[in-house]
């Protein structure tokens, strides 16, 4: 019994981080309905410039982090504003591979000014503290993330449901067009939407980093995360977070009842499972739109 | 008409005359002789990349002093970010394109298997691969040359000093689920059969996988009492803070890939302090006269900047070595059949690392290709040192 809960204590904490990665899918995909792939790389380049900020500049790390959180809201704002609103009659897909172009550029940008060395970021508590309760362990620095994935949750919630910038941005996917016509600036909103994707990411990779830091530390939590996203809807932030515990619950558990060779890969299983019996995902709410 | 035909005819005459200077050997001019290596600069396991860079340097440190018999080494280094498809793909390009007259080093045994039977089938010689798998010389190749100690042995070597010289009798094994880990888990099985022991769990690590506490339960169920881990620097360093997160404290070993300490000790914030592992090489302060010679002739005066100098970065050295000695051996004329004889001769040659020896090839002979069997022992210390806890060991 001590090892089920031991599994379950640690898949939730595992799932904290995928939990954030989904919040920043889902935050883009409820505005513009497009899968960001970018958004491991802007949690990237978050982390090593929280790095950069510490190591070179020599910045207590209390500064270092809400500026690196700063520097990736500004440069998702940027990315949004000077690449991906210039395409030219953009489609989904078009908008899908810009996003994998712009991950690429950013993984080459930081693997040249960096290095690939591995690293790790200065943190104020050690990624390998825990806490037990009881013969439970559980890591001080995944309790964080943990309340960091809930409190972002439930703020991300109430914006999108009672902040009329919030109800602006669900327009602006259900229908961009009345949304113009009703008086939304969709560009700055989808400008908005970036910028606040950008910032929630940052805060899983800078959470990531402290245990260890090289240009591809972010794929992992990235696919798990937007795995997570899919098996929620997409759409649901609620969902997303719920979705990603359960991934990790459930990869820890086969982990440890089955096969641990093929722990990573069960998370994609249940994707496939979930999109052929429930398309829509876990948690959304289906929308049909009028044609 | 008759203009014409005489040009014609010039240039077919022209075209069978030896243009002097020029070697007929592929890879070798009056100048030059071109020498590839792949190496992982990005991607999982570029905590290696520095092997190649030490080749460069030890390359341009001795081009700095005449190359070997006036010819200059010309290092063709490429990253494959240990990915065996961009391996392959990068040595095609080179050998079909530049045209090379010898591959040394090479990280990786994955990556390498991906090139053995391309190079092998085209009689070109490879010496020194980066990794100690039984792949190069089991069966044994004629134009291949093993440097780096076997892992199978390294394997060994540390379980008979657990279970010998520290009573640890519960060995535990976490490997990365490769050919690399699957030879280092043949070496920990063969040496506790030698006990009568057998490990007492056996835990895979996939190379995407970064959350170690399915297989840190695996291991601290056990209760092993000692854990050989056979990884991934990266998985080597999350499985131990993992461990200790979760109050599981065993005396850890690894193989001589996860034996830079001072790198190990900075990723892992101060947790791989105590960890005994098997090596190959002088240690980095070691007062070895031509370690130091290689620190201030090569790493000094040509290394990148912020590059470090630790084991991974001379261990590109150690590689290249036999066959700088064999290419020295050639005389002024080098041909690809004279370099194999010459390393073939070489007996008990001592650079940086262990004593390297060959024989004539003989299919039925992998030591006729391996050229050393010596590993020893240091410990992690508290400060990033090593302390050596053994002399070069012979391992069977």
């Amino acid at each position: 019994m001590i090892d089920f809960l031991q599994m379950v204590v640690s898949g939730v904490a595992v799932g904290s981080s995928y939990a954030l990665m989904g919040l920043a899918m889902v935050i883009i995909y409820k505005t513009s309905e497009i899968p960001n792939f970018v958004q491991g790389e802007l949690a990237l380049a978050a982390a090593f410039f929280a790095y950069m900020l510490m190591e070179s500049q020599g910045l207590a790390y209390y500064l270092a982090l809400p500026a690196a959180v700063v520097f990736a809201l500004v440069l998702g704002c940027v990315l949004e504003f000077s690449i991906l609103r210039r395409a030219k009659q953009p489609t989904i897909l078009s908008m899908i591979v810009i996003t994998i172009g712009l991950e690429m550029v950013l993984l080459g940008l930081v693997s040249w000014k960096f290095g690939a060395d591995q690293k790790t970021l200065q943190f104020p508590i050690s990624p390998y503290d825990s806490l037990v309760i009881g013969d439970i362990f559980i890591g001080t620095l995944e309790v964080i993330t943990f309340g960091a994935a809930l409190l972002l949750m439930a703020l991300l919630f109430v914006f999108f449901r009672f902040t009329r910038t919030g109800l602006a941005m669900k327009a602006t996917q259900q229908n961009p067009v009345s949304a113009r016509l009703m008086g939304i600036r969709t560009h700055r909103i989808l400008n908005l939407t970036w910028g606040m994707s950008a910032a929630v990411g940052s805060i899983a990779g800078l959470l990531i980093a402290p245990t260890i830091m090289h240009p591809f530390m972010m794929w992992d939590p990235m696919l798990k995360g937007f795995a997570a996203a899919v098996m929620g809807g997409m759409t649901s932030l609620p969902g997303a977070v719920l979705s990603a515990y359960l991934l990790g619950i459930i990869e820890n558990l086969f982990g440890g009842y089955i096969s641990i060779e093929f722990k990573s890969v069960v998370a994609f299983a249940i994707i496939v499972l979930v999109l052929c019996f429930k398309p829509s995902g876990l948690f959304a709410r289906h929308y049909v739109k009028k044609v | 008409m008759r203009k014409r035909l005489i040009s014609v005819l010039a240039i077919l005459m022209l075209s069978f005359v030896p243009v002097s200077g020029v070697s007929a050997e592929e890879g070798v001019s009056d100048k030059e002789i071109h020498i590839g290596q792949w190496g992982p600069q990005t991607g999982p396991a570029a905590a290696w990349g520095s092997v190649a860079r030490g080749t460069d340097a030890y390359f341009k440190m001795l081009n700095a002093q005449g190359g070997i018999h006036g010819r200059m080494l010309v290092h063709h280094m490429f990253d494959d970010a240990y990915n065996p498809a961009k391996t392959k793909a990068g040595v095609k390009e080179l050998q079909e394109g530049t045209g090379m007259f010898a591959w040394v080093s090479g990280v990786g045994t994955s990556p390498g298997l991906a090139v053995r039977d391309y190079l092998m089938d085209r009689g070109i010689p490879w010496i020194g691969p980066s990794a100690g798998s039984l792949h190069w010389v089991s069966p044994p190749h004629k134009y291949l040359f093993a440097v780096y100690p076997l892992y199978y042995m390294e394997a060994k070597v540390l379980v008979r000093y657990a279970v010998k010289e520290m009573g640890l009798k519960k060995v535990a094994v976490a490997y990365l689920n490769d050919e690399y880990g699957k030879n280092g888990l043949r070496g920990a099985r063969e040496a506790l059969a030698e006990f009568g022991l057998e490990t007492v769990v056996e835990v895979p690590v996939e190379i995407k996988d970064t959350d170690m506490k399915p297989h840190v339960m695996k291991l601290r169920k056990s209760e092993a009492d000692m854990v050989l881990l056979w990884t991934s620097v990266g998985h080597a360093v999350r499985l131990v803070g993992t461990c200790k997160a979760m109050n599981f404290t065993p005396q850890f070993m690894s193989t001589s890939t996860c034996s830079d300490f001072p790198l190990m000790m900075h990723i892992s914030k101060g947790l791989w302090a105590g960890t005994i592992c098997a090596t190959f090489g002088e240690l980095p302060d070691s007062g070895n006269a031509l370690l130091q010679k290689y620190k201030k002739e090569a790493y000094e005066a040509f290394a990148a900047q912020g590059e470090r100098w630790g084991l991974f970065f001379y261990a590109g050295i150690i590689f290249a070595e036999p066959m700088v000695e064999a290419l020295k051996r050639c005389g002024p004329d080098p041909t690809r059949e004279k370099l194999v004889a010459e390393l073939e001769g070489l007996r008990n040659f001592k650079g940086i690392g262990p004593h390297v020896s060959y024989k004539p090839f003989d299919p039925n002979d992998p030591m006729s290709r391996q050229g050393t069997r010596e590993t020893f022992l240091v410990q992690c210390l508290e400060d990033g040192s090593a302390k050596k806890l053994t002399d070069w060991i012979t391992a069977d």
